[in-house]
This record gives structure tokens, C-alpha cells and sequence, in this order.
């Protein structure tokens, strides 16, 4: 059962749209991935449906509503380039809420056109896993040894910055 | 005594049952005292239904009344490739249904592919409440990790007609995890490697004390140890056409001894290093003399050279799956096996090669997705309960667009529960309506992708073209299944909506069959019944030779193919009404030559405009509106001498406009089963 009171849950899932990530996650702006991961368990603890089994009518709906809006946040928090689109976004104030199809598709289709070497794909590829877990340094090289196989890609280069930066 | 929720592997091949009761999970056995039951359905000249092993021993005698891996028919169009292949290899008569469903002939009678899944469930919930002495009412049922929303609905569907509320639809790979992992306190990431009879799935789990969250899934749903044993069959039937001239493939009676044959000789390959096929008198010499055996020895390493690719394919999908959990092979803490086609040495060497290291081996590959629905059950049903399970959509969700493409409106491993909505404005002036076709898969190509339903919304204010907005909301529930809905913005109004295309069952059918109630004919099959029958249980013996067939012996049963080739009743009436709709049955050749439904639909889904990121919609005149809403179910637009040039130009709709489900009654049926 939910630790929150009914008509908490109720005012939660009323303001919800103006709450950022963020805010709903209960999480810092700069937070690092084992929080938002800490986060979100914790959240779902409250929210997820299966948690609430036995509540009905407009309170579970409002349940409903706020345990997808948690999976949204996370979808976004834990993946750093969608992260990266959100807290651009927030900043330029254009909303609280990213469309979760966006970065991933425009990332993607950015590698996709830009690697054409067999190799360097393979390379490219290995970086994506390594960015996704945050493994910067990793990320790096491997986006260098993409490089050597298309020295003249851009998209490859300026990930590869990117990635630098990162390491510190 | 208190309320009790089983789960319940519903598999291809074979299904099976447990229970969690004072935190101790057990497997339920049945009559035979065997944990596992066959997933096949017999139906007897007498209209009784039987299930499990003694049907299954049945398949040589009668194939045709006997059906088996019907999940590979679950939630399938009749146009799909899956459906196309299920047809090559069954023997059981599999036939077009309304709104393209799927349809399995059987005597004078068709049943769709839930009804059959409910016989099984029907079957498994009566071992249940055997073994427990007690009514059960609800259960888990779980389903291939890749299965899309179509599949999903149907199985939910399956255990309503069945009698059970379906507490929730799980993945497998999840529950294994859960088998695996649950109450012992780890933190870990795992693996769970999982190819069952039909499917083959990859799942990513991280495991807390009492948090499960499935990080990444992926699979395949066209590999599985059928594939394996499809193989077999091939180099067996290959041989014997090239030695005696005469196609095995052809007789459904050798058919179906050849399969058992490798079947068995697969088994044995899990343990032997050679597996003796023989199978006496399997056809007669060409000049109609004597009687030909089929005799062969293969070896493991022969099988491995056959299915080497096909190994080689889970692991491709391995590798994705890794990468989308952001996680590295020799990272993992453990690597679960899951599906009788694991105990293969040449699958466990594979595995252990590519995971760097030794599979867990100590769940049972056959009862470990049982207990872990189980576990689940339990859980749900225990109001106390502290542990939950954070899952992920298997498959991106889409929406068709411009140039036959699909857009990508939620991705694959996503955590679900998820919403997403978008705003759609109409493309012309007075637009009275909006189709959306909604597909999951991950091809860039529309037709590439598994297409769920076509969704209509109607019912909005009429305006210049641009000046309204429609948005529609795309939910994919826990159970992974999608919720398509549409309101007006503007008044906050819900819009009308009409699945236009569906392959699945209506409410109104639904309905229907739960009155009707067939499945109440299963008559639980207990050893001394198969005493009687003169049943021969060919799981159990890990033997390469097959029994003779008893009751129906020779290359062909001369009644069984009249009943095959001249379906009565119900049947004969449907197919006389397509031959007097020759647009229709032409619209259906299209479809059936490879989904050309995008293409058919290209004459009235306008292009769309991109616009601040709002995607343009098509025109649906409003005189068609009418005339598909006064549209009688079974009868056929494009027959009655209406506007050639509109059934022209509307194809699709002409072809859709006969199905009429309310996407409100669905939801409406909802509450009951969340």
C-alpha cells in the first residue's frame, strides 16, 4: 500500500504536469545514476500498480497516472543522451516533459547515416554501450580507433570530443 | 480456505503449473505425476476433448484432430509469415477467420487460436485444482518476452475463456529470474537465456533484495527447438526422397512420425552422442509393393553442423540485448537457461562460451517459468507483500507515416507502465475522421513491423484543415499490452474510436464463445484412460523409433481427407460468400502475397506533413463514414453494386469496414482483469 494519504496521491497526480523530472523523482538536478536508480525504486514502491493492487476507482487511476510518469523520468534520467536533451530543455524552458522517442531516434539515426565502414560501425557501436554506462574513457577509445577507420567523420569526431570532455 | 493464484507456463510444446503456499513454490504434477503436460488438444470423433500427453501421443494416429504448438497461432493475422509456415508443417487444417484471424479447423467445427489455448489452460487449472483440492480462479500466465500486444491479448483472452482472471500477463524470462533470484537477498545482474519450443528470448535483470528490474529484452520469435527438430526432419526427408522417390512430406500420417522421430532423437542428442532413427513401414514403394522403413544414425556433431546458424542467431540477439542493458558479457553474476532445447550440450557449450561462463543449472530449464509465475501470483495476491517486479516494453511501438515508414512513438525497453502522447490536425478541410495505424517492431519500414490494429477517431468538431486537434494517447499497460485512445483537446472530450483492423477477438465474440463455452468438453485424461485408448507416451521415452500407428493405419485415412477437403457447417457458408466478392478475395491475395496493406492503404492515407512536429492525417470522405457505419457486419461493401470507383480507390476500407469493434468495450473489460 502506498505510504502517501489518498488525497496526496490525488494532489500529486493534479500538479503533476508542471513538475519536472526531477521534482517528481524526489531526485537533484546534477543526481547521479545510482540515485536516480534509488529513486525510482523507491517511486515505484509507492506507485507502481502492482504496489496498489487492491486500490480501485479515481485514487488508482491517479496511481496509474503518476507510476507512468515516474517510468517516463527514469526512461530519461538514466539515459544519458536523453538526459542531456531534457536538461537542455529545461533550461531553455521549453517544458517539462521530453518526448521519449526524440533524442534516441535523432542519436541514432545520426550514428546510423554517419558510420559507413564496417569497422568503424563496430567501433561506434561498442562506444554506445560504453556511453551508456557512463564509461567515458572507455567511450573514448573506442570512438578514436572509429575515427582511424573514417577520418573524415564528423558525427564521429564531435562524439568523440564529447567523450573527452567528459573524462575530464 | 483462502484465495489461491497459480502460474502457469503456457508454452509451445509443453505447459506447466505451480503454486507459491508458505513461501514454499511447487510444481503441480498431473494425473501421470508428470510436472510438465503437453501443450496439444485431441478431439474425439465423440466431441470430447482431451489434453496433454495422451493427445499428444495421438498426433500419429490422427493428426488431423489433434492440434499442436497452437501458440504459434496466437494473435496472428492469417496473412503472416508465421502462419504461412504453422500451415506447411501442421497437419490440422488452418484456415482464415473474420477480420483475418486465424482459424483452426477440426471436425465441423473452427476454433480460434484462444479457444484452444483456453482447452490447455482449462486442462492446467483442473491438474491445480486436483493437486490442491481446491477451486482456483486466478492465475498468471506467462508469455515469450518478444510477444507483441496482439499475442499478449490473446492469451489474456485465452485464460478468460478458460475461466480464470489473468492476474497478469509475464514475461518469461522475468519469471525465471524470479525462480531464480527471489527472497535470497542478492544484488545482482543476470542473464536468463531462454529458448523454448517456438521462441527464443534474451532478458537483462538486475536483482535487489526486492526489486527486480528487467533492464533489457530482446528476441526472437521465429527460433526455437521446433526449428531444431524442423531441421532434423528436413535432412530425414530429403534423404528418404532421394533414396526412394517417394515425399514424406506429403503423407501427414508419415509427417507426423518423422516428427516425433526427431523430436526424440533431439532428446536423445542431449545425452548421447548418437541417436538411432527408426521408423518402420513409414510409406509404400512407389509401385505400390512394399513397405519402406526409414533408417538413420546422426550424430551430435551432425546435428550441430545442422543448427549451428541457428544458434548463432540467439546470440546476435544476445549481443543486442546487452548492449541495450548497457552491460558487458563477463560482467554478469549469473546466466539462467530456461526451455528443454537448453539441456542440448551443443546450446550449453555455446552459452557458456559466449557468457564466459557456466550457466546456473540448478532450476529445472522445464518448471523454473512455472515457479516464477507462481512466485508472481503470490505477490500480487498478498496484500502485505514488499517485492515488486519493474519490467520493460519487449517491442518499439509505432505508428504508420508517410512513405510507408513507421515512426517510433514508444521504444523498446521502455519501463512500463508508459504513456505517450501525440497531437495529430487534420489534412483537409471538414476532415470528419483520423486513421492510425498502429504496428510494434523495429524495422524503419511500416509493413516490416508487426501491425497491431487500425485505429479510426471520428466524432471532433469540423473545421479548416490544421484547425483541429486530436490527441491520441498510446499506454502500454504492466502486462505490456497497448491502449490506443483519442480525445479533443480543445473540449477535453474523449473522441469515437473503431478498431478498423484487429486481429483479434471482439468483445461481441468473446462473449460468444465464453456462452458457448467449448471448452468445457476438455475431459481430463487420467493413466487409465490411456490404457484404454492404447496411448503411447513418447515423451517420457528418450527412444529415436516411433510406435506404429494403430487406428488409422496406411499412407492416408480416406474418410479423415473427406472431412479435410470439404469443411461443412459453418465453413462451406463463408467460403461461398468470398467467391461472390471478387474484390474482396483480390484485396486478400495482396495481402496474403506479403502485407500489402500499407500499399493498398497509400490510396487514402494521404501524405503526411510534418508541422511543429505534429503529423498530418488523412481524409476519410464522410458519404464512406456513413455507409461503413450502416455496414451489417458479414456483409460486403464492394459487392452490392456500389460505387465501383470507390471501392476502387478505398480498398482498405471496403476490407476493414466489416469489423465494428468498439475500442470502449474492450477497455471497458479491463478493470476486471487489472
Amino acid at each position: 500500500m502506498s505510504a502517501l494519504a489518498p488525497a496526496e496521491i490525488q494532489a500529486l497526480a493534479r500538479i503533476m504536469d508542471e513538475l519536472n523530472y526531477y521534482q517528481l523523482m524526489h531526485v537533484a538536478p546534477g543526481a547521479s545514476p545510482r540515485e536516480v536508480k534509488a529513486s525510482y525504486y523507491a517511486t515505484s514502491r509507492t506507485f507502481h500498480p502492482d504496489a496498489n493492487r487492491h486500490v480501485s476507482g479515481e485514487l488508482r487511476r491517479a496511481i496509474v497516472e503518476i507510476a507512468k510518469r515516474v517510468s517516463e523520468a527514469y526512461a530519461v534520467l538514466r539515459d544519458p543522451r536523453r538526459r542531456e536533451a531534457y536538461d537542455q530543455m529545461l533550461e531553455d524552458r521549453r517544458g517539462v516533459r521530453l518526448r521519449l522517442a526524440q533524442a534516441a531516434e535523432e542519436s541514432r539515426q545520426q550514428g546510423e547515416n554517419a558510420v559507413h565502414t564496417p569497422q568503424g560501425r563496430q567501433y561506434w557501436n561498442l562506444a554506445q554501450t560504453d556511453i551508456a554506462r557512463k564509461d567515458w574513457p572507455a567511450a573514448a577509445r573506442n570512438l578514436q580507433t572509429a575515427l582511424a577507420f573514417e577520418p573524415s567523420n564528423a558525427a564521429v569526431r564531435r562524439a568523440l570530443e564529447a567523450a573527452k570532455t567528459r573524462t575530464g | 480456505m483462502s484465495q489461491i493464484a497459480i502460474g502457469i507456463d503456457l508454452g509451445t510444446s509443453n505447459s506447466c503449473v505451480a503454486v507459491q503456499r508458505e513461501g514454499a513454490v511447487e510444481v503441480l504434477a498431473n494425473a501421470f505425476d508428470e510436472p510438465i503436460t503437453a501443450s496439444v488438444v485431441g478431439l474425439r470423433e465423440d466431441g470430447s476433448i482431451v489434453v496433454g500427453n495422451t493427445a499428444r501421443a495421438n498426433i500419429i494416429q490422427d493428426p488431423k484432430h489433434t492440434i499442436s504448438s497452437s501458440k504459434r497461432l496466437m494473435g496472428r493475422y492469417y496473412f503472416s509469415e508465421e502462419v504461412k509456415k504453422a500451415q506447411a508443417v501442421c497437419s490440422y487444417e488452418i484456415t482464415e477467420g473474420p477480420n483475418h484471424g486465424v482459424r483452426i479447423n477440426v471436425r465441423d467445427e473452427r476454433f480460434s487460436p484462444p479457444e484452444i489455448g483456453a482447452m490447455v489452460l482449462r486442462e492446467i487449472k483442473s491438474i491445480a485444482e486436483t493437486r490442491l483440492g481446491q477451486p482456483v480462479s486466478q492465475a498468471v500466465i506467462t508469455v515469450p518476452a518478444n510477444f507483441n500486444d496482439n499475442q499478449r491479448q490473446a492469451t489474456k483472452d485465452a485464460g478468460r475463456i478458460a475461466g480464470l482472471e489473468v492476474l497478469r500477463i509475464l514475461n518469461e524470462p522475468t519469471a525465471a529470474a524470479l525462480a531464480y533470484g527471489f527472497g535470497k537477498g542478492l544484488s545482482q545482474q543476470v542473464a536468463v537465456y531462454d529458448l523454448g519450443g517456438g521462441t527464443f528470448d534474451i532478458s537483462v535483470l538486475e536483482i535487489g533484495s526486492d526489486v527486480f528490474e528487467v533492464l533489457s529484452t530482446c528476441g526472437d520469435t521465429f527460433l526455437g527447438g521446433d526449428d531444431f527438430d524442423d531441421r532434423l526432419i528436413d535432412l530425414l526427408a530429403d534423404e528418404f526422397l532421394e533414396k526412394q522417390g517417394i515425399n514424406l512430406r506429403n503423407d501427414p500420417f508419415a509427417l507426423e512420425k518423422l516428427k516425433a522421430a526427431a523430436e526424440a532423437a533431439k532428446k536423445e542428442l542431449s545425452v548421447e552422442e548418437a541417436s538411432e532413427v527408426r521408423i518402420p513401414d513409414i510409406a509404400t514403394a512407389a509401385d505400390g509393393g512394399a513397405s519402406l522403413s526409414l533408417e538413420r544414425t546422426v550424430t551430435a556433431a551432425e546435428f550441430e553442423t545442422l543448427v549451428q546458424d541457428l544458434i548463432q542467431r540467439t546470440f546476435k540477439v544476445c549481443d543486442e540485448a546487452l548492449q541495450q542493458a548497457g552491460v558487458v558479457a563477463r560482467d554478469l553474476d549469473g546466466v539462467i537457461l530456461v526451455g528443454g532445447p537448453t539441456r542440448l550440450p551443443i546450446i550449453h557449450n555455446a552459452v557458456r562460451e559466449y557468457f564466459q561462463q557456466d550457466p546456473r543449472t540448478d532450476v529445472d530449464p522445464d518448471q523454473v517459468v512455472a515457479m516464477g509465475a507462481a512466485i508472481h501470483a503470490a505477490t500480487l495476491v498478498d496484500t502485505d507483500n514488499r517485492a515488486f517486479l519493474l519490467d520493460v516494453t519487449p517491442l518499439s511501438l509505432k505508428i504508420g507515416v508517410a512513405g510507408g515508414l513507421a515512426e517510433t512513438i514508444i521504444e523498446r525497453n521502455t519501463p512500463v507502465p508508459i504513456e505517450q502522447t501525440r497531437t495529430f490536425t487534420t489534412f483537409q478541410d471538414n476532415q470528419e475522421s483520423v486513421v492510425i495505424r498502429v504496428c510494434q517492431g523495429e524495422s524503419r519500414e511500416l509493413s516490416e513491423n508487426e501491425l497491431l490494429g487500425q485505429f479510426e477517431f471520428s466524432g471532433f468538431k469540423k473545421a479548416r484543415r490544421g484547425e483541429v486537434e486530436i490527441e491520441v494517447t498510446f499506454e502500454i499497460n504492466e502486462d505490456g499490452i497497448v491502449n490506443v485512445t483519442a480525445r479533443d483537446p480543445e473540449t477535453e472530450q474523449a473522441t469515437s474510436t473503431r478498431i478498423t483492423l484487429s486481429s483479434g477477438l471482439s468483445e461481441v465474440e468473446m462473449r460468444e464463445i465464453i456462452e458457448e463455452n467449448r471448452t468445457e468438453r476438455v475431459t481430463s485424461a487420467t493413466p487409465e484412460d490411456a490404457e484404454v485408448l492404447g496411448a503411447v507416451d513418447l515423451v517420457a521415452k528418450p527412444v529415436a523409433s516411433v510406435p506404429e500407428a494403430r487406428e488409422h493405419p496406411g499412407p492416408s485415412g480416406t474418410a479423415d481427407t473427406d472431412v479435410m477437403e470439404v469443411p461443412a457447417g459453418p465453413d462451406e457458408i463463408d467460403r461461398s460468400e468470398e467467391l461472390t466478392d471478387s474484390i474482396d478475395i483480390a484485396v486478400r491475395e495482396d495481402l496474403a502475397g506479403g502485407m500489402d496493406i500499407d500499399v493498398d492503404l497509400n490510396g487514402t492515407t494521404q501524405a503526411m506533413l510534418d508541422l511543429d512536429g505534429e503529423v498530418e492525417l488523412d481524409l476519410l470522405p464522410e458519404a464512406e463514414m456513413d455507409r461503413m457505419a450502416a455496414e451489417e457486419p458479414a456483409s460486403h461493401p464492394a459487392a452490392g453494386g456500389s460505387d465501383p470507383a470507390l471501392a476502387e480507390t478505398q480498398p482498405d476500407e471496403s476490407l476493414f469496414g466489416d469489423v465494428g469493434t468498439d475500442l470502449s468495450e474492450i477497455a471497458g473489460d479491463d478493470p476486471e482483469v487489472c
